[in-house]
């Protein structure tokens, strides 16, 4: 079952000049069991999107749904999290009551309540902090109540807009086991990050999203793997041989130790190798090239910044 | 049902923390105590007995202390009512805020109970406090002059309603700014100024405006316009003193201005992007 999917959903915000295109016709759609990335650059419109499928801001067109159900039912809430950028708890109120007063919103009550409260402060590492108001909380402790707040209901799905923000990074590497372990128990998660290091760490699926419209979609190694480009590296250089810089429409560069190959197909690439062991060359290792996230991300950026009129 | 009390405990809560509720029973005790030390220094009961040897009966006894009691509530009753529109103004923008509103409205919860929630919140918070006040009062009065009559407490009703009314107006005024200042501002107008002019002009009409025109519509206005005037004045009065309600209209017209600005706030909010 999908558990998020959207049909050409459209935002605009309207103010008194002028309508802003916040999302623009965006298609998804969401399986069970995934921890899906939202990347953008701020004002692309990831937060815009969540808002709209929480029923938080309401969509120009399109349409939506979410754990099957159509947007205007409040009531599947009961079965998601959210910790939204920049959340604020009341300063009066103890990191206890928070969890307590947002799990009976959630139509939780009683002694499961409390149990719950209990162990998802001490898996936040937030016990001792229980009954301490959150006016005094770091920003690291406040992250972490938020998302013990947002995981309160026993989800099974969570939107998490930028979760280690203003976390350390033995406390980020604490959330990710903690949503991989989500996953484990087929939670879905919808991540909106800019440490794309991050999201590239732990999504199964990424999309991009610029000035409100979808880039690309797809696994992070659909993203990130380079078109008909190899790592070639051979064992020992041959002094008598020397690489060409291209061969038969094949181009060739050194990179350190090895070279970088680019091929039009994988018949051209396989000429090329066949030139190289005519010449007594041996190929010790010829790996598809990759880029990061953060490589691609920029690039697809400053690919559609000059496509786009400004 | 239960989200709305959810809402309106947390609104109560709100409150305490911001010390709004202590500094409000604190105002009213410190009334409470003074009136009784005015009171320790009356000799009351040859008062009573004075009186009852000449009439015979308790109908000036009961006029003597519903007077009393009118002539104390009144001007407490609308400091009370100042502070409280004060108070509660910023109840409904504070729920708005970044932040704050994203993460009620991810919860299983329709935006309609999370206003009346802070509504009733509000609410809970003024009849508490004028509550506490009215009946301090009442106990000193009745406890000196052993005159038993509850009549009296029918203000704490009239009081909060007055205050509910004006309420309903601050809330709407929260949901379109998102801020406190508007519908703080406008209450106070309303409390301090237009109504009581309203009440006289209407009273008047005949005599102040030649034209029929200029006459409907300070009418119309009349009638629009929460008669807090009225109500904090007369009614609280007729009320006391066992007259009970001789007209109904400034509390049907004000009831309905309630329900008018109630439904355009949830109309508004129910449409609004955050």
């Amino acid at each position: 079952m999908a558990i998020i999917e959207t049909k050409e959903l459209t935002k605009y915000y309207s103010s008194r000049s002028q309508k802003v295109l916040a999302l623009s016709g965006f298609d998804l759609t969401l399986e069970q069991g995934t921890i899906f990335g939202l990347l953008g650059p701020n004002g692309a419109g990831k937060t815009t999107l969540i808002k709209i499928l929480l029923s938080i801001t309401f969509p120009t067109s399109g349409q939506a749904y979410v754990l099957g159900r159509d947007l205007s039912d409040f009531t599947m809430k009961k079965k998601i999290g959210y910790l939204p950028e920049n959340h604020r708890y009341p300063g009066y109120l103890t990191g206890g009551e928070v969890l307590k007063f947002f799990g009976r919103l959630s139509g939780l009550d009683g002694a499961g309540l409390d149990k719950k409260i209990d162990e998802l402060l001490e898996m936040m590492k937030l016990t001792k902090w229980k009954k301490v108001k959150v006016k005094t909380y770091s920003k690291g402790m406040m992250q972490r109540l938020g998302l013990a707040q947002a995981m309160i209901n026993d989800p099974e799905l969570i939107f998490l807009d930028e979760p280690t923000d203003g976390v350390d990074p033995i406390g980020r590497k604490e959330i990710r086991d903690i949503l991989l372990e989500l996953k484990a128990r087929s939670k879905t998660i919808f991540l909106n990050s800019h440490l794309l290091s991050e999201v590239e760490l732990i999504t199964d699926r990424v999309a991009i999203l610029n000035k409100g419209t979808l880039l690309r979609e797809g696994t992070v190694q659909e993203l990130t793997e380079k078109k008909e480009e190899y790592r070639l590296t051979i064992d020992p250089p041959d002094q008598s041989f020397s690489m060409p810089e291209s061969y038969n429409g094949v181009t060739i560069s050194p990179v350190k130790d090895a070279f970088n190959v680019k091929a039009s197909d994988t018949a051209q690439l396989n000429l090329f190798i066949d030139y190289l062991r005519q010449n007594n060359v041996l190929i010790s290792g010829i790996i598809k090239e990759k880029s990061t996230l953060e490589d691609m991300f920029i690039s697809l950026i400053e690919q559609a910044e000059k496509g786009s009129p400004s | 049902m239960k989200n709305i009390y959810l809402m309106t405990l947390f609104t109560l809560k709100e409150a305490l923390a911001r010390k709004v509720f202590l500094f409000f029973i604190g105002i009213s005790a410190l009334a409470i105590i003074i009136t009784a030390l005015i009171f320790s220094l009356v000799d009351t009961q040859s008062i009573i007995t004075g009186i009852e040897t000449k009439t015979g009966n308790d109908f000036l006894i009961r006029n003597i202390v519903s007077t009393l009691e009118i002539m104390i509530i009144s001007p407490l009753a609308g400091l009370g009512l100042l502070l409280a529109i004060f108070s509660s103004s910023s109840f409904v923008p504070n729920m708005l805020e970044k932040g704050n509103i994203d993460l009620l409205l991810s919860k299983p919860v329709s935006r309609q109970q999370l206003l009346w929630g802070k509504y009733a919140g509000g609410l809970l918070v003024v009849l508490l406090n004028i509550g506490f006040l009215v009946t301090g009062i009442w106990l000193i009065i009745a406890l000196k002059f052993s005159f038993w009559d509850p009549a009296f407490l029918w203000s704490i009703l009239i009081i909060t309603f007055t205050f509910a009314v004006l309420y309903s107006l601050i809330v709407l005024c929260g949901v379109l700014t998102r801020g406190s200042m508007l519908g703080m501002m406008l209450a106070y107008f309303i409390f301090l100024v237009l109504s009581p002019i309203l009440n006289l002009a209407y009273g008047r009409a005949d005599i102040f405006f030649k034209s029929d025109i200029v006459r409907n519509i300070v009418k119309g206005i009349y009638y629009f316009i929460p008669k807090t005037s009225e109500l904090m004045g007369g009614m609280i009065s007729d009320l006391a003193t066992g007259k009970g309600i001789s007209d109904f209209q400034p509390l049907i017209s004000s009831f309905l201005f309630l329900v008018l600005m109630m439904i355009l706030s949830i109309i508004t909010f129910r449409k609004k992007d955050f």
